[in-house]
């Protein structure tokens, strides 16, 4: 079994080398101790003294109120008689925020609706916007909340960083995605030791068969490590605890696709990547034009969070059809087709570049050419 | 004379290779025109059992035609056929029957000789109990044994050059095609190499080889051909061919004949 004896190869060269197993973890171990620490210095102190003014009413309340006092903060809820000076109270620092629940508040109702005003600028206002959109959309709130901030600029602050989140993973899976395959493939090609396997009988088919899906079981271990590296420093950098974070509403399905939407993106990104170090005369040269793919791949996460609403038609596009999807799971608006045919259109793509790459390796332009 | 001609096993058919320069390497080779024809309708056979020496001075398309042989490169006109498989249309077929030693081929350095045999037997086909009876026996004929387990990044030039020539025959090939054999080694690591040619035609491998260095030819070689500027000018049974004179003498006319002068 040729294609076989490939992949094990490059396990192997993988799996006993230390430096290039650290390579893989480490960004992971990094994020997580930079949000972790991030974290401690926003959210360092307890015992904070909240005053929020409440219209309408829910359980929800109680659940908030717990999750607070159980931080060992405190907080005071006041019915809301005055919008105008609630506003004016918190602008001065005086009050955290105004809570809003619709009339006969169903979680479920067809009409309900929730508001949050509080100051993105004070610590305090911050860290209890994060908490209570936690808390409701882990109670199963499958509608955005009506956010307003008395700051001029609009909302700044951890809101960001959780929106940021697909965009993130999707920078991590690159960077695990770069470091092997540039090694692999235009690393190979360089020094001259992909022409000795070309001077086999293997089929070039599958010598980029045996290359791509070893490298991107590498990278999905380094993007693992780095999703899990956001996931474990998130609860800490918000300010909220797991059982918040995790709580039931997202369920196995949400993360099951989660998962699978990154999976889908990585054997994309590395056959993306293998393709141009394959046309690549040295690392170096193969470099280069990766950061011009790095350069689309950023683009193209990042266009979601600019542009709202994208017609369907994005589940086309990849990379940003997997953003798309993540952002919607993270927002409790999992749409299964969506994130299905995501996934299948990335693995889609992903063979066509494998198919391309077996041309590539059977080119004597591209291969021998100076 | 020449000898009675054994079996045919290679056999070249007025290859022609012609490469696109690029503005890089027509500096290089101080020239403004856009192509090089690098082997000019080429022709020649080598038979089983013997050693075939391509002599030629630099640039006169030695490693084309043995890159071009070894399905490495595709010929633009004519074809060459290795124990009756075309280059052009069974490509696999010849990389399974032909062993390629090369300079432009590199072994991984992350690997050990012993990891790096049994991979590119498995990329050639080979059997697994065949392959462990086989690595035993190369292994211990050419003292790898000693290294097996070392990084081939850690060996010095001479042991890779033994773990190179050993794995070029993982599969047992017929014919064994071999660009510059002693190319860069020193007189220890030189010796090591003709001493394997000389080993493997004991073994009743054919062997071509490329060389500019006349006594390795005279020494080695059964036949001889001739290539100046892409075109094969003489060939025959060594013997035959210098007519008595040392080779690099016959060389010397030769060169003259087509070239008028030597520079
Ligand atoms: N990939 C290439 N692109 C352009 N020109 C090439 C290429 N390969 C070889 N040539 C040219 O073709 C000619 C023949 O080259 P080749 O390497 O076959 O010669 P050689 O007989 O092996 O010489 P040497 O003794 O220097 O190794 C040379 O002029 C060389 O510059
Ligand atoms: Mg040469």
């Amino acid at each position: 079994m040729k294609i076989v004896a490939l992949m094990k190869k490059e396990f192997h060269r993988f799996f006993h080398d230390p430096r290039l197993i650290v390579t893989i973890l480490l960004p992971g171990l990094l994020i997580f101790l930079l949000y972790f620490f991030m974290g401690s210095m926003i959210h360092s102190e307890s015992g904070r003294e909240m005053r929020v003014y409440l219209s309408g009413d829910s359980a929800i309340v109680d659940f908030l109120g717990q999750q607070i006092e159980g931080r060992g903060d405190k907080v005071e809820w006041i019915p809301l008689e005055n919008e105008e000076e609630a506003r004016a109270e918190i602008k001065e620092g005086k009050a955290t925020a105004i809570l809003t629940f619709t009339k006969d508040f169903d979680l479920f109702g067809e009409d309900a609706r929730v508001g949050l005003v509080y100051d993105s600028g004070s610590e305090t206002g911050s860290y209890f916007y994060s908490l209570a959109t936690s808390v409701l959309i882990s109670v199963g709130m499958r509608f955005p909340i009506d956010v307003q901030t008395v700051q001029e600029g609009g909302n700044v602050g951890m809101e960001i960083l959780t929106s940021i989140l697909p965009f993130l993973v999707v920078t991590f899976v690159f960077s695990a995605c770069m470091s092997v395959t540039l090694e692999s493939v235009a690393g190979e090609k360089e020094r001259g030791t992909l022409a000795t396997i070309l001077a086999t009988s293997v089929k070039r088919s599958h010598i980029a068969i045996g290359k791509i899906v070893p490298l991107s079981c590498i990278a999905a271990i380094g993007a693992a490590s780095s999703f899990f590296g956001v996931i474990f420093s998130l609860p800490k950098l918000m300010g909220i605890g797991f059982d918040v974070l995790f709580a039931g509403s997202y369920g196995f399905l949400s993360y099951f696709m989660f998962f699978l939407l990154i999976l889908s993106v990585v054997p994309l990104i590395v056959s993306a990547i293998a393709a141009v170090s394959a046309l690549a005369h040295t690392m170096k040269e193969a470099s280069g034009y990766t950061g011009v793919i790095m350069i689309v791949v950023m683009v193209l996460s990042f266009v979601s969070l600019a542009a709202d609403g994208l017609g369907s038609w994005a589940v086309a596009v990849p990379v940003l059809n997997a953003v798309i999807s993540m952002g919607n799971i993270l927002s409790g608006e999992l749409v299964l087709w969506q994130a299905l045919v995501s996934v299948g259109a990335n693995l889609l793509y992903a063979a066509l570049l494998v198919w391309l790459i077996a041309r590539m390796l059977s080119s004597e332009r591209v291969m021998f050419g100076k | 004379m020449d000898d009675l001609f054994g079996e045919e096993i290679v056999r070249a058919e007025a290859l022609k290779k012609t490469f696109t320069l690029s503005r890089k390497q027509q500096k290089i080779e101080k020239t403004t025109l856009t192509r090089k024809v690098a082997v000019d309708g080429l022709s020649f056979s080598a038979y089983r059992g013997e050693i075939y020496g391509l002599l030629g001075p630099n640039g006169a398309g030695k490693t084309t035609t043995l890159r071009i042989l070894s399905t490495l490169i595709g010929a633009d006109e004519g074809d060459a056929w290795i124990m009756g498989h075309s280059v052009r249309k069974e490509p696999a077929e010849v990389r399974d029957r032909i062993g390629f030693l090369t300079s432009e081929l590199k072994l991984e350095g992350f690997f050990t000789p012993d990891y790096l045999f049994d991979f590119f037997g498995a990329m050639h086909g080979v059997e697994k109990s065949v392959l462990a009876a086989r690595k035993q026996e190369l292994f211990s004929r050419f003292g790898i044994g000693s290294f097996a387990q070392v990084k081939v990044g850690d060996l010095s030039t001479g042991m890779k050059q033994k773990v190179s020539l050993v794995i070029s025959i993982v599969h047992d090939p017929d014919v064994v095609i071999f660009d510059e054999p002693t190319n860069g080694l020193d007189v220890l690591t030189a010796k090591v190499v003709t001493d394997f040619l000389a080993e493997l035609k004991a073994m009743g491998k054919s062997i071509l080889l490329s060389t500019h260095i006349f006594s390795l030819a005279e020494k080695l070689c059964d036949r001889v051909g001739i290539i100046i500027d892409g075109k094969m000018i003489e060939d025959g049974a060594l013997a035959a061919l210098c007519g008595g004179k040392p080779l690099e003498e016959k060389f010397f006319e030769i060169y003259r004949g087509v070239k008028g002068e030597i520079l």
